[in-house]
């Protein structure tokens, strides 16, 4: 494949949420970086679990594992700096990764899972990798949280 | 005053500094302006007329206390945070507002540089907790908004459910006054 025809084929960015590997688009992640120190402090919106500061500005954190496994995702080493689209403006969130992220060049293909927030499936090598549609997975861990914390209150 | 709320630190030139307060509640730290308190009083010493809210139709406040003829309603600061109880041993008296704050010890006096506004992402009370967030000695914390801890409508239920205590509360006081 030529760099001009390689440029036009999508690329996303594979990495693991706790066991599972999944992939979001090349053009929502920034950056990858160590795991920061992340502040906490009380709020009470879901999925988020801190603010880390990151060249003076303020990124807050969001587990995407209520969404994705059902439960919290296990401590993080790197975390994938990501755009979100919020009100007509742009804010970047950190998501804490397992493992290794890896960039790949392919075609998202119509999503055979019920999830809603699957957007499509990447064909790697036989494997077969969840294209996430970031908002769509949010969305549905702060379901999955706020409904667990009812949940948690009744039997406390 | 803070220069206003900004996403990003601002140049160190244009930085105007506000006094804080460096407080405290369970394992958190927070900020408030130093200018949003008329007075520091331990729990021990803080004297003045205590009544007990005949309804009190908030978790958080179940006591109004009289300092220097005005009335204050007391919120607790770990049920304002939703924060497990805690051991509070100072009152944090507002002074455009009518609230007295429980919390757990004053850490510092400091001086805050930036207000960073809270991002997007916070979508809950939080909004109205936090003026925003500062950093103070390479630590991220939240700036509370003095105006957040009883919000107009709370304040409405507080005075419809307990009408008079008020006035109960400045006839305690004349009592003690001496003739």
């Amino acid at each position: 494949m030529s760099a001009e025809n390689s440029s036009l084929v999508p690329s996303f960015v594979v990495f693991h949420v706790g066991k599972r590997r999944v992939a979001l688009s090349r053009d929502c992640v920034a950056e990858l970086i160590a795991s920061p120190i992340v502040f906490s402090f009380p709020h009470t919106t879901p999925l988020i679990t801190g603010v880390a500061l990151r060249r003076g500005r303020i990124v807050p954190v969001l587990d995407l594992g209520p969404g994705l496994l059902g439960e919290a995702s296990p401590p993080a080493r790197f975390f994938l700096v990501v755009e979100r689209r919020i009100s007509n403006s742009s804010e970047r969130c950190a998501i804490p990764v397992q493992g290794e992220c890896e960039l790949v060049a392919g075609i998202m293909l119509s999503p055979a899972s019920q999830e809603d927030f699957v957007a499509g499936y990447l064909d790697l090598k036989e494997e077969q990798i969840d294209v996430l549609d970031l908002e769509k997975a949010i969305a549905a861990g702060a379901r999955n949280e706020e409904q667990a914390i009812p949940a948690a209150e009744a039997l406390s | 005053m803070t220069q206003p709320v900004s996403s990003g630190l601002m140049p160190r030139d244009n930085r105007r500094r506000e006094q804080i307060a460096v407080f405290s509640i369970a394992q958190y730290s927070f900020v408030i302006s130093a200018a949003s308190i008329q007075e520091i009083r331990s729990t021990d010493s803080l004297g003045g007329t205590i009544v007990e809210l005949d309804r009190p139709v908030l978790r958080k406040v179940r006591h109004i206390v009289e300092r220097d003829s005005r009335y204050y309603y007391v919120v607790s600061g770990c049920e304002h945070f939703h924060l497990p109880p805690s051991r509070p041993t100072t009152v944090l008296i507002l002074r455009n507002a009518p609230v007295a704050v429980l919390v757990d010890k004053i850490e510092e006096m400091a001086e805050m540089r930036v207000l960073l506004s809270l991002p997007q992402s916070f979508r809950g009370e939080e909004r109205t907790w936090y003026r925003g967030l500062t950093v103070l000695d390479r630590k991220v914390l939240p700036v509370a908004n003095p105006l957040g801890f009883l919000s107009d409508a709370e304040l409405q239920r507080l005075e419809e459910h307990n009408p008079g205590l008020l006035h109960t509360a400045e006839a305690g006081r004349r009592e003690r006054e001496p003739v």
